[in-house]
């Protein structure tokens, strides 16, 4: 029997990932993955504690508009970082340091 | 609950009149698409045009909307003072932004109006919803247009940089507030921060899991406020973004988060609970911390943009402190934002008019100028006075309403959060004198060697920051003007 304790534990788990890649990886882009990540680990959750509200059915449509917005975000992520690769030659965002105090 | 299709669909179509402005929006963002498109190569400036009369359109039926207090879109949309003066500030904020992009960059702008009414549009969703869903919503759709924003005329390297900075630090607050919002949602049941059924479940859960969810959030939205641990962003996006772009987002963003913000502290701080507590807790600690790091840390600036990112920062942290002692009377917090756009705008509006002449923000780039420049420098130098709050400018009133509101919170609680806030925002205020004040001195007391040779300049821009430095000065004076308005 999979319970919602299930569902959690493993959004959890997956959020924690992201959160690593996120802070420990040196590509840009392997940093928006871990952002996806993140965003996928919440929309589980909403997914999961939207069965038990059978009236509304909010936590789906809200797991429906969340995949839409990050599609949009990391389309827009893509575009940005190919920018920068063009003038950096780079995308380690430790490399990238021209602006700083 | 009547969950008939009919039932439904006569709602939707009652509330459509509470929509007309967003309406207007929304056509005008797709014609400012086509427009960008089909026509701009015949007709340069068509896009501009399509844009300019969207907004039109969009203030002329929220102006209908004045006097209006309703709920639409079963209580997802809400028209109430608050919206609608925010809404208000933003539209006329936008005109004055969108005025500046036609002017600095004349050239392949086409799309960049179609992204500002985007943003627009977001900013609208924010300050007239109380629902997490179109607040979600609202702050993607902010964001993502932002970062568009920031990365459209990107030729340098600092200009891709700072695009690549905002859209990390953006995207991974939108996701973990994203997770924030999945839990608060699973505490409670509903998604709707105002009703009694969200108040209910955060008073039953338990309090680590509240602790988590409620940081997580405030996570997303201290994003769009770039209050202090979420404000790194703000000073390399500033100072790397074009200047129209800059005086963009350190105004339109803001207002709408803050009104979203301030609807929720005044929905959650009111119970006994602990989430009550933890709310009040954070936004006077974040207040105070913000305030102090943005006034020290831009005392060692040497780059105007990034000195006003702090000051910025600075500014937001006493936008926290309204929200704070402004629970019930929402006109002083509308009082400090209308004053802070006011400020802002008139400020970069004078940044880039200067860059234009020596092509650099660098504060030392300003030496001998005011002699040069004089009406400009002079109407400058009063802008930076009413950021400090010195009489008679509309920043000193702003600042003396939260103040004395505030001291009438310590009065009747005797809460020592609110007397730190007020100590600090006192001393912060102070600190803020000094690195204002290096506008005029470099500009008016120090002398150049390097002869400066100036462009004859009379633009558009130039006109309407002066409109807005004679505002700051009357608001200032007679800001019974604004408070009658508002109230």
């Amino acid at each position: 029997m999979i319970t919602l304790t299930h569902f959690l534990v493993v959004s959890a788990c997956i959020f924690c990932i992201g959160l690593y890649a996120v802070l420990a990886k040196r590509n840009t882009i392997m940093i928006l993955v871990g952002i996806e990540l993140m965003i996928n680990a919440a929309i589980l959750n909403f997914v999961a504690f939207g069965k038990y509200d059978k009236l509304n059915y909010a936590g789906q449509v809200f797991a429906l508009f969340a995949i839409v917005l990050a599609a949009a975000a990391v389309a827009v992520g893509l575009a940005i970082i190919l920018n920068v690769y063009r003038s950096f030659k780079t995308i380690n965002p430790k490399n990238i340091h021209e602006l700083k105090d | 609950m009547n969950v008939s299709i009919p039932n439904i669909l006569d709602q939707i179509i009652a509330s459509v009149p509470l929509f007309k402005p967003e309406l207007a929006l929304i056509i005008g963002f797709i014609v400012c698409i086509f427009t960008a498109l089909f026509l701009e190569k015949r007709w340069r400036n068509s896009t501009f045009i399509g844009c300019i009369v969207t907004l039109g359109f969009s203030l002329y039926y929220l102006i209908g909307q004045l006097s209006t207090t309703a709920t639409g879109f079963s209580g997802m949309w809400l028209v109430d003072t608050w919206s609608t003066y925010a809404r208000l500030v933003v539209l006329c904020s936008t005109v004055i932004i969108a005025i500046f992009l036609q002017q600095q960059h004349s050239k392949n702008n086409g799309d960049v109006y179609s992204i500002l009414i985007a943003a627009t549009l977001g900013m609208h969703v924010l300050s007239s919803t109380s629902h997490w869903l179109m607040a979600f919503i609202g702050i993607e759709m902010v964001s993502i247009a932002s970062y568009i924003l920031v990365g459209y005329f990107s030729q340098n390297k600092t200009q891709s940089e700072a695009a690549m900075k905002y859209v990390l630090f953006g995207s991974v607050c939108a996701a973990v507030m994203l997770y924030g919002l999945s839990l608060v949602y699973g505490l409670t049941g509903n998604l709707d921060f105002q009703s009694a059924e969200h108040l209910q479940g955060l008073m039953d859960a338990p309090e680590a899991i509240i602790t988590l969810a409620l940081l997580f959030v405030f996570a997303g939205i201290g994003f769009k406020l770039s209050f202090v641990p979420f404000h790194v962003w703000s000073p390399d996006v500033y100072q790397g973004a074009p200047t129209a772009i800059t005086a963009f987002l350190s105004t339109i963003p803001k207002i709408g988060a803050i009104i979203l913000f301030a609807r929720l502290y005044q929905s959650w701080s009111s119970t006994a609970f602990y989430f009550s507590e933890l709310s009040t807790w954070f936004i006077t600690i974040v207040a105070i911390v913000t305030m102090l790091v943005g006034n020290l840390a831009a005392l060692r600036q040497q780059d105007v943009k990034r000195m006003m990112a702090y000051s910025s920062i600075g500014h937001t942290g006493l936008l926290l402190m309204a929200v704070f002692a402004y629970q019930d009377l929402n006109s002083y917090l509308l009082f400090y934002i209308v004053a802070y756009v006011l400020m802002n705008l008139a400020t970069f509006i004078f940044i880039d008019q200067i860059e234009q002449q020596t092509g650099s923000t660098s504060l030392l780039s300003y030496t001998g100028l005011g002699k040069k420049m004089p009406i400009l420098f002079t109407a400058f130098t009063l802008v930076a006075i009413s950021l400090i709050g010195i009489p008679p400018t509309v920043g000193f009133v702003a600042k003396l309403m939260v103040f004395t509101s505030t001291f009438s919170v310590f009065q009747s609680s005797g809460d020592t959060g609110a007397l730190l806030l007020l100590i600090i925002g006192a001393l912060t205020s102070a600190i803020s004198l000094f690195f204002y004040f290096k506008i005029p001195l470099y500009a008016f007391l120090r002398n150049s060697d390097q002869p400066v040779i100036l462009k004859k300049q009379f633009g558009v821009l130039l006109v309407i920051a002066y409109i807005l430095t004679v505002l700051v000065i009357l608001f200032g004076i007679f800001p019974n003007w604004v408070m009658q308005v508002l109230a």
